[in-house]
């Protein structure tokens, strides 16, 4: 291996201490035992902002809850709503082999539309129209939202990778006796299935994330985890949220360490089968 | 493992969403933790009726959603005069049933009657402040006495301020002898002259960053909303408090009930529990904001009672000016204020 020269060893890790540095501070004032409202010195080592986060109104337990189940609720619809979509819109064209139509791009570009306008506009559109047909349930209200922009990533990945498939495999599996129902659990969503995972992921990332729609469409009761912190700035923010941040991160890390670690060692696993 | 990662996932989407059927409640739409919980426990525990805490973002957003047919939603809202004032003028709000409240009576009178609620229809203050100024003696060579002297060339990049365009440009105002609420273009620009070589002189803006600023020492001069003038004098108190001579900014926070609310007798009931000597003491000690009631005076902490951002003198107050909403000309002080920063 080539040796690495000192300045770029040095660079390097400038570069990531500067990239988390911040975090590494956030996480430490995570322990903090300062009581103070808004605490500046770190005074001592204690898990209290971790138990006040779970606990009762002023934590943020019921907020994670929510902010979890909209984007779960979110990820459902838009997953099944999305990918019909995409396989719908392939099938006029790329299966059936015609040259898309004007109808085709239009139709693709009203899909898409809801992550391409402003989400300020969007927001204050679900507002209004919330109001106007007397939608009143908070969770309802921010699921129906969510699962609008969330479509859209859904919709574009399937697309996309439906648009790098051999049509022949479809006639294949047609000539070979299988009723189109057969074709779409056997082939078509199977082959989906990697484009439909990374979507919902993207559309579970945006929902939790999502803060200027959520802004206007929640109406009464519990808020989401960005609304519930934005709020509390007038009273100061507290530790709670850096002991939040610290088990998001955690939760983060863990997830990729064992997908890494069970995709490895799937590799090894097959590559002891293709020696033996 | 996926299998009960699937199982984890579908439990917590089935649990149904929190349902208070049957129970008493009160929606409250405010800034979140500005009503210490343990008050809100107690009260439930005292009444049975459920406190169900909305966070509100933002005063605009509050106002957006009120405005567009959504304040039936809610039982009270607790904001600041100005917006109570349009919630007021736009007819968004029932009166107050007085004969329901046994502790009115308790409230100081220099903090009613305000502009937004003239004849007490409407708003029950909450807590009060001033935006003040307040520096380390030690470390500025004179003597502060007003607004003014945050241009004195000697504080050049030692002075921490609130970030709010309508109050930095009203203290401007302020010091050209003007009011905060002043529309007049052609004053306006003299303001923005004025107001544009104070840059040098600030080190931070914003209110955490300033509170952080001034208590670490990384300025010397704080210009800041009571509760952080406040937790600076906790943690520094040889630091001089100014009441500036140019005059005091105002604000009131209180609550009302919109027009719409479907349990307007809860509210009654906690607004008249938030009005008990004890309970206001303990919301105005919580919230570092001056207390409004006259009754509470007695159960205040000494360290509180005599702090003396507390305890602004009632003859400042009458003179002190709320800032009001001043429609379309808000665009003028936003673009002043833009300019300003961006030097």
């Amino acid at each position: 291996m080539k040796k690495k020269s000192f300045g770029s060893l040095l660079f390097l890790s400038l570069v990531l201490l500067i990239m988390y540095l911040p975090i590494i501070v956030v996480v430490i004032y995570s322990f903090n035992d300062n009581t103070a409202r808004i605490p500046i010195a770190f005074t001592g080592w204690s898990t209290m902002w971790y138990q006040k986060l779970f606990s009762g109104r002023s934590g943020f337990g019921g907020a994670l809850v929510l902010s979890l189940r909209v984007a779960l609720w979110s990820v459902l619809v838009s997953s099944v709503v999305g990918t019909l979509g995409a396989i719908g819109m392939a099938q006029r064209t790329i299966m059936d082999k015609k040259h898309a139509t004007k109808m085709d791009a239009a139709m693709e570009m009203l899909v898409t539309l809801p992550i391409m306008i402003p989400e300020i506009i969007l927001g204050l559109a679900f507002m209004v129209i919330f109001n106007a047909l007397g939608i009143r349930g908070n969770e309802l209200r921010l699921v129906l939202a969510h699962s609008t922009f969330c479509i859209p990533y859904v919709f574009l990945n399937v697309k996309s990778r439906l648009a790098g498939m051999d049509p022949a495999l479809f006639d294949a599996a047609r000539d070979l006796g299988a009723n189109p129902a057969r074709v779409m659990r056997d082939i078509t969503l199977p082959l989906c299935r990697p484009a439909i995972i990374s979507g919902c992921f993207l559309a579970l990332a945006m929902s939790l994330d999502d803060f200027v729609i959520s802004f206007f469409v929640y109406g009464a009761g519990e808020g989401t985890l960005p609304i519930k912190i934005y709020s509390s700035v007038k009273v100061g923010v507290s530790p709670m949220v850096n002991a939040l941040c610290t088990i998001t991160m955690g939760v983060i890390f863990l997830a990729v360490a064992l997908s890494r670690y069970l995709s490895s060692a799937r590799a090894q696993r097959q590559k002891k089968l293709a020696r033996s | 493992m996926k299998k009960i990662l699937a199982l984890v996932l579908c439990l917590l989407m089935a649990i149904p969403a929190f349902s208070f059927a049957e129970e008493k409640v009160v929606n409250i739409l405010s800034w979140e933790g500005y009503i210490d919980a343990d008050t809100l426990y107690n009260f439930e525990q005292e009444t049975g009726i459920k406190v169900i805490w909305s966070p509100m973002d933002s005063i605009d957003s509050m106002l957006l959603k009120v405005t567009q047919g959504g304040g039936a939603d809610y039982d009270l809202i607790l904001s600041s005069d100005y917006s109570l004032n349009i919630l007021r003028e736009q007819g968004l709000l029932q009166k107050l049933d007085m004969s329901k409240f046994a502790n009115y009576g308790n409230l100081n009178p220099t903090f009613l009657s305000q502009s937004y609620d003239p004849a007490n229809e409407y708003v029950i203050p909450y807590v009060a402040g001033c935006p003040l100024i307040i520096y380390d003696p030690a470390r500025v060579p004179f003597e502060i006495t007003g607004y003014e002297d945050l241009w004195n060339e000697q504080l050049t990049d030692s002075v921490a301020v609130l970030e709010n365009a309508r109050v930095l440009c009203g203290i401007t105002l302020k010091t050209m002898g003007q009011s905060m609420n002043e529309t007049d273009p052609e004053v306006l620009a003299q303001m923005q002259e004025k107001l544009m070589p104070l840059y040098k002189n600030i080190r931070t803006f914003g209110d955490m960053e300033s509170y952080t600023a001034v208590t670490t020492g990384e300025a010397s001069v704080g210009f800041m909303f009571t509760p952080f003038v406040y937790m600076v004098q906790l943690e520094h108190p040889d630091f001089k408090v100014v009441y500036p001579k140019e005059g005091l900014g105002y604000g009131i926070d209180g609550f009302v009930i919109p027009a719409g609310a479907k349990n307007a007798d809860n509210a009654h009931v906690l607004l008249d529990y938030l009005m008990r000597p004890e309970v206001a003491a303990n919301n105005a000690e919580m919230q570092y904001y001056m207390c409004v009631n006259e009754a509470a005076e007695a159960y205040l902490s000494d360290t509180f009672k005599n702090a003396s951002v507390m305890n602004v003198p009632d003859e400042l107050l009458v003179d002190a000016e709320f800032i009001l909403d001043i429609g379309a000309h808000e665009t003028k002080f936003q673009e002043i204020y833009t300019a300003f920063k961006n030097q």
